[in-house]
């Protein structure tokens, strides 16, 4: 088991551009620092520039400028320290069709300078439920299995740092779920995790720290706790008795809003204020015999916050 | 060095000549002797001797040169080309290996085939005609030399390629008529002069040339410079090679 320490930095990134020509500017200078044993979530509409940040700490497509740092050895300088730590599941199903899933998974170990071990190779085929299948050609495998059989090879060389670029695209709800938990799991023995996902619940319910990028550029990186603190937003709903045609002018101070052809009236408070301004609104509401069956709160999701920022930067 | 990448790239290219062995072997092995039924039986039978060699034991390191180059460059460009087709090229190029280490994996493996195949059809031919090698050590220098020569550059073909077409178009529309127009059922000194100089300019005469001299003792052209050629081709091979992986050529962003 590997040494978790998050206080130390496990990749580097310093400056990093990438241009594709004639003039696409893919990546505008990229600074990040991957914590040890942290689950990092990279979250970004399509296009934003995820893979490549991937496939550059790779090794798979070259820097324009800038450079990358693992456990302080240089990608390129040092290619083979580098690349040995690191395993990738990559987005798309690219697998050996007419290979079946032991010589594949054994392929990759090798690649990466491991010696044969059957019996690792084993372990990961049933940590993946995928040992009743190692003599299938992978041409045979559904979708959600050829993502399994593209985890194990990632894993077939125990890496220190993994990589899941898309990783529960396409798979269903049981897989995803299993998927997550197998890389909790990992987490536990020490691994670093770098996931890229469109699924916002995937990376609220599994990422350390976040970082969004679009176009680009990475507009923030922050803990998912204090991203989630800073820039959440509390909704109160108030089911009202009677509908209301507009807000009244007693209550502009407040940042409502009318919802349900007036039945409901939403007031939006900031949860890191002082005073949410729910006593006073609800006296003001008294004052304006406006009386209400039913009332709830709801906390904007990271899937709010991910669209509010991106639309900010767009 | 990565060993072990370099061992698991060769053997799983070895394995997939194995799954396919009929495309492989097979079938080389009996296009080969239909060109022993053909020209040495049936249009043999009508030609003496060349420079004192049975026609049909003339042909023979023709034809054995004929399958090892269309092999080499075949094996080797679709050894290359296909993990580029699929997308899988993305673990060779993430994993910790050298250039050098991939070139020798997949050149390795693809050499290997055609060196195992010339020698099966050498072994074909002695079914039909009798054979004398008289230099050995220089039969099997010439065989490996272009077994390695044209799967690199085959190679370079499969990194070049964008499609399947372009995977084709190479080895059938140059090396092809360049195998045929260069020795391989005929000596150079059969043709008038004016075609003999331009034979000259074509590089597989050398190859046969060179070969059919560990054989039978007589070449067209002088046996240094057949060595030579074979060795000036195969460095500009390793040249483009390292072209290709210092800029990523067609492989990296």
């Amino acid at each position: 088991m590997l040494q978790k320490d998050t206080n130390q930095s496990v990749i580097q990134v310093e400056g990093l551009g990438k241009t594709y020509p004639p003039d696409f500017t893919a990546l505008k200078k990229i600074n990040l620092t991957i914590k040890h044993g942290e689950i990092f979530a990279l979250l970004g509409p399509n296009g934003a520039g995820k893979t490549t940040l991937i496939s550059i700490i790779c090794g798979i497509t070259n820097p324009t400028s800038g450079r990358v740092l693992v456990k302080g050895k240089n990608i390129i300088s040092d290619f083979r320290a580098t690349r040995a730590l690191i395993g990738l599941v990559p987005q798309e199903l690219t697998t050996d069709a007419f290979e079946t899933v032991w010589a594949t998974v054994s392929f990759t170990r090798g690649l990466f300078g491991k010696k044969p071990n059957p019996a690792f190779i084993e372990k990961i085929l049933k940590q993946l439920s995928l040992w009743d299948k190692k003599d299938n050609k992978i041409m045979t495998l559904s979708g959600g299995m050829k993502r399994r059989v593209l985890i194990a090879k990632a894993l077939s060389h125990e890496p220190e740092i993994l990589f899941l670029d898309e990783p529960t695209a396409g798979v269903d709800v049981e897989l995803r779920k299993d998927m997550w938990a197998l890389v909790r799991g990992l987490q536990e023995t020490g691994v670093t995790i770098i996931l890229t996902t469109h699924y916002i619940e995937e990376a609220e319910e599994m990422a350390d720290r976040i970082g969004i990028i679009n176009k680009g550029e990475l507009i923030l990186v922050e803990e998912k706790a204090t991203l989630m603190q800073k820039l959440g937003k509390k909704q109160l709903s108030l089911e009202l008795q009677k509908p209301l045609k507009q807000i009244p002018k007693a209550l502009a101070d407040f940042d409502l809003e009318l919802a349900d052809d007036g039945h409901c009236l939403i007031y939006t408070y900031d949860t890191t204020a002082k005073q949410t301004g729910i006593t006073a609104l609800l006296s003001k509401l008294g004052d304006a015999d406006i009386k209400f069956k039913d009332l709830s709160t709801n906390k904007s999701s990271l899937e709010d916050i991910f669209v509010n920022l991106v639309k900010e930067t767009t | 060095m990565n060993i072990e990448a370099v061992k698991s790239i060769y053997l799983f290219e070895m394995n997939r000549a194995r799954r396919t062995l009929f495309q492989s072997i097979v079938s080389p092995v009996i296009s080969t002797a239909l060109y022993f039924i053909v020209f040495g039986s049936a249009i043999g039978s009508r030609i003496t001797e060349v420079d004192g060699i049975s026609y049909g034991s003339f042909i023979v390191p023709g034809l054995i040169m004929l399958s090892v180059l269309t092999q080499s460059i075949a094996n080797a460009s679709f050894g290359i080309y296909f993990p580029k087709f699929t997308g899988t090229i993305y673990e060779i190029l993430s994993a910790p290996v050298s250039s050098f280490e991939i070139v020798l994996g997949y050149v390795g493996a693809a050499a290997t085939k055609s060196l195992i195949l010339g020698l099966i059809i050498l072994a074909t031919a002695h079914l039909f005609v009798p054979m004398h090698i008289a230099h050995p050590f220089w039969m099997m220098s010439f065989l490996v030399l272009t077994c390695i020569t044209f799967s690199l550059f085959g190679f370079i073909i499969g990194i070049w390629a964008d499609g399947f077409e372009k995977l084709q178009i190479i080895p059938l529309l140059i090396i092809t008529p360049l195998v045929f127009l260069g020795g391989t059922f005929y000596s150079i000194s059969m043709l008038p002069p004016v075609w003999q100089t331009v034979s000259m300019f074509n590089p597989v005469v050398y190859l046969v040339s060179g070969f059919r001299w560990s054989f039978f003792e007589m070449a067209d052209v002088n046996v240094g410079l057949s060595l030579f050629m074979i060795t000036f081709f195969l460095a500009a091979c390793v040249a483009l090679i390292w072209w290709i992986f210092k800029t990523g050529y067609e492989i990296k962003d």
